[in-house]
């Protein structure tokens, strides 16, 4: 992996230096490589950069003793543990590197912000080597956590900025909930917009709504269902009249925006609802993982409209999100049984259909969700049984996903402790990142679409790779 | 094509007549009765006869507003639907017709003479169905190599007439199975035989025996499903699976108005499984009933000679002295009609639209119905 990117880098520290201090990341010296401006290099280039220039720094000050880790050791090899290689980390962890980076840099990288980066290196180094945690480099690229209290940028709403802060602290989560609740703020923000003189609503408008977008992708990346939504807004804004006044052209805007979320939401879930209930019979046995709100209307309504069924809740952690389905499965005096995904295996011979929700859904039928959705999938293909899906149309994301490693996202790490020995406090049994231990807790995984027997859309009951054949997910209106 | 005249013309006159009495023939029609009738005729499948009974239902229809036309269809695709005890093939064939009115164009000035349009409509569909079939057994031929043998499973007119045209050009020689209950296999082993086609009639139970010999499998269809997958006559999933456990194709053929917007899971998912099906005989009654019967048996078979027990599969024909154990018509009603085979099972879907992969199948259906 590092032998692919490295001949591309040209830092702008003198070879020679890096070389005495850190040769594993300049082995060999990038000599040949043409040199490119900041602006060019990806942003894994930079945070190399930026890597290099600090490790430059730290060498200069505490005079770089010998290495003990080989040179061809892994950069993210914990083995060399001094203060002298503090930026060698990969970018995966949650770390307050990272909070640091993205204050000072914000996301769309500053030209500059090298220089910053570097000063501010050598004050914190001691500091950083103590809490950071070294990240594999295979799932570097995830999306990282961006701490609370970042700043917004440039002319950000605050109802953005409050949103922003629940998305990243997983106070709104769920592809539906994240996508209605971007919505709703969107809303305000069109309604509190005036164009600036000289300027159409329909040109400006965009740029104004693309910061705050930037800013809700710089708190978490961005859902499918908000890409899809936004990019519709978009088309909205871009198709709305000059000629219309401002405060009309708004109200018009805040419709569309209103009958999406009731077309393509709110309804479509309540066809879903209809349909996938009558998947369900007198005395199934219907396993559920973690939570979907789709899958809970589903059981729910099915049980008031009078179908007896049991309900197998197999949850996770570290989000435990199960518990919430549960509960509301409870309260409606729906049998259930709750298991945690070890305990998969002891019960899913009893199981008559699995349904399960989607964060979205590819061109290839396969289906991205919470994290062991597709292990719970291929369990019960292994064992026979259906596997239903409740996706709206509008979780369609054109494209093929292969895997789960190219785009995930991390879980946040809040209940990730064991409740064994009982004898030790659960305070002690908390787990860390660590300077040797990396927590990962993907957020999502991918579930081929052969071990899916049928897509529950508003659309109706369709296979996983029919859904490009519906005009609807295209993004057609009918 | 006659025949579809042939019927369709008793139909026509008798429409006439109650027409100075819209009110009476509402109560008199009987769209049962029609399906029924037009089910006589030999070249009439279920949609098909579906469609031909609510054809006749539109034009005794009093509805003036096209809102009253739907309805009164979708009443009486339901009255059908409840009579029928397998309402697959007729639900596919009322959808069809349904979503044709549905869309229908508004161009005529006046109520009656859409509706009247509509009837001829449903009257040509049906009449260019045969056109189906020839198409279906010409893109078969394709398919089948000269001296090939081929696997059928019960009756399906569909594959008789692929079989007859493929006989015109090629040698071939069928395996057929019985398909009990109802043995329909020896229908098309009268059919076939007839035409001069060297014919063999399995055991249902023997398809694993017989499938190494075999070239394909070839089976009609009682509809194909927005999965891509296939009802059919029980058995045919089985058929399927072990022809896939010996990579033989397994071809399924069938005219498109049997598409049907359904999504079966699993077996049970079907519309006609009911809680009957497979249902355990209640444990009370077991010692009085159950354990006489088979002691009987067992006294009768313990009594017969060796020798004549033998005998008796060899022969083929049982003693009428020896007890043939058949099933009660209780114990067959504990039994399905259909199956479902799997989309993952199936080669290749033959049809009126073209040679279809079951994944091709599915998006057909779903851009037709989903697309709306």
């Amino acid at each position: 992996m590092s032998s692919n990117s490295q001949p591309q880098h040209k830092p702008r520290t003198p070879s020679l230096l890096l070389q005495a201090n850190g040769p594993s990341q300049n082995d060999p010296p990038p000599t040949g490589a043409p040199t490119k401006s900041q602006k060019q290099m990806t942003k894994a280039e930079r945070r190399e950069v930026q890597e290099r220039q600090r490790a430059a720094k730290a060498a200069k000050v505490t005079a770089s003793g010998p290495q003990s880790g080989g040179p061809l050791a892994k950069p993210q090899h914990p083995s060399s543990s001094t203060s002298s290689q503090p930026k060698k980390t990969g970018r995966g962890s949650e770390s307050p590197v990272q909070s640091r980076a993205s204050t000072a840099a914000g996301s769309s990288g500053l030209p500059n912000k090298s220089t910053k980066e570097s000063k501010a290196a050598a004050a914190t180094a001691e500091e950083d080597a103590a809490v950071r945690s070294r990240g594999l480099r295979i799932f570097s690229h995830f999306a990282l956590q961006k701490p609370t209290g970042h700043i917004a940028k440039g002319n950000v709403h605050p109802a953005i900025v409050r949103l922003g802060l629940m998305f990243a602290e997983f106070k709104i989560c769920g592809a539906n909930a994240r996508c209605i609740a971007t919505l709703s703020v969107f809303k305000r923000v069109i309604q509190d917009y005036t164009t600036p003189p000289n300027n159409t609503l329909s040109r400006h408008l965009m740029t104004h709504l693309s910061v705050q977008i930037s800013h809700l992708v710089s708190a978490r990346p961005m859902s499918v269902t908000m890409g899809n939504a936004i990019r519709q807004l978009k088309m909205e804004i871009s198709g709305s009249d000059i000629d219309l006044p401002e405060q009309d052209a708004k109200d018009a805007l805040c419709g569309k925006i209103d009958n999406y979320i009731r077309d393509r939401i709110i309804i479509a879930d309540q066809v879903i609802q209809e349909t996938a209930m009558r998947k369900i019979h007198d005395g199934d046995v219907v396993l559920t993982y973690a939570r979907s709100s789709v899958v809970q209307k589903v059981l729910l309504e099915a049980w008031a409209g009078g179908t007896r069924f049991s309900v197998i809740v197999v949850d996770s952690r570290p989000m435990l999100e199960g518990k919430r389905l549960l509960s509301a499965l409870v309260s409606a005096a729906i049998p259930c049984t709750y298991l945690l995904l070890p305990a998969l295996g002891s019960v899913i011979s009893e199981v008559s259909i699995v349904l399960i929700g989607a964060h979205s859904i590819h061109s290839n039928g396969a289906v991205f969700s919470r994290a062991g959705t597709a292990l719970v999938a291929m369990m019960a293909k292994q064992h026979a049984i259906p596997v239903v899906v409740c996706c709206e149309t509008y979780k369609f994301s054109e494209g093929v996903r292969l895997d789960s490693f190219t785009k995930n996202e991390l879980a946040p790490s809040g209940d990730s402790f064991s409740c064994f020995p009982r004898n030790r406090s659960p305070a002690s049994l908390i787990i860390q990142n660590q300077l040797n231990l990396e927590i990962l807790n993907p957020l999502y995984d991918l579930t081929p679409p052969c071990s899916i027997t049928a897509v529950v859309t508003e659309a109706g009951v369709i296979p996983p790779d029919s859904i490009s054949s519906i005009p609807l997910a295209l993004g057609r209106s009918v | 094509m006659t025949a579809i005249y042939s019927n369709s013309t008793p139909i026509l006159p008798r429409s006439d007549v109650p027409n100075a009495d819209p009110d009476a023939s509402q109560h008199s029609f009987d769209v049962y009765e029609v399906y029924q009738q037009a089910l006589a005729d030999e070249e009439i499948s279920p949609p098909l006869a579906a469609i031909l009974s609510l054809t006749e239902l539109v034009t005794r229809s009093d509805a003036g507003t096209m809102f009253e036309l739907v309805q009164a269809l979708n009443d009486g695709a339901e009255s059908l639907k409840k009579r029928v005890p397998n309402p697959i093939g007729l639900t596919a064939g009322c959808e069809l017709f349904i979503g044709f009115v549905t869309l229908f164009p508004h161009g005529s000035a006046n109520f009656s003479e859409l509706k009247r349009e509509i009837v001829h409509q449903g009257k040509s569909y049906t009449s260019q169905v045969i056109n189906f079939r020839s198409k279906i057994a010409e893109l078969t031929l394709g398919f089948i190599k000269d001296d090939s043998v081929i696997l059928t499973h019960s009756y399906s007119r569909v594959v008789i007439r692929a079989l007859l045209h493929a006989h015109t050009r090629k040698r071939i020689s069928v395996y057929v199975t019985e398909a009990r209950p109802r043995g329909l296999g020896l229908k098309t082993y009268e059919i076939l035989t007839a035409a001069g086609i060297p014919c063999t009639v399995v055991l249902d139970s023997a398809v694993a025996y017989v499938m190494n010999k075999v070239d394909f499998v070839l089976v009609g269809s009682e509809a194909v499903v927005e999965s891509g997958g296939l009802i059919n006559a029980v058995g045919s999933s089985q058929m399927a699976i072990i022809a896939k456990a010996e990579n033989k194709p397994f071809y399924a053929l069938a005219e498109s108005y049997k598409f049907h917007r359904l999504f079966p899971l699993s077996q049970y998912d079907l519309p006609t499984h009911h809680s009957g099906i497979l249902s355990f005989v209640h444990p009370t009654n077991r010692p009085a009933t159950e354990q006489i019967k088979p002691s009987q048996h067992d006294v009768n078979v313990q009594n017969r000679p060796l020798a004549s027990l033998a005998q008796t599969p060899i022969s083929g024909q049982p003693s009428t002295a020896s007890p043939q154990r058949t099933m009660t018509s209780e114990q067959m009603g504990k039994n399905p009609d259909v199956d479902y085979t799997t989309p993952d099972l199936i080669s290749l879907v033959f049809s009126d639209v073209g040679v279809l992969t079951p994944g091709g199948v599915s998006q057909y259906l779903v851009g037709m119905f989903a697309g709306l």
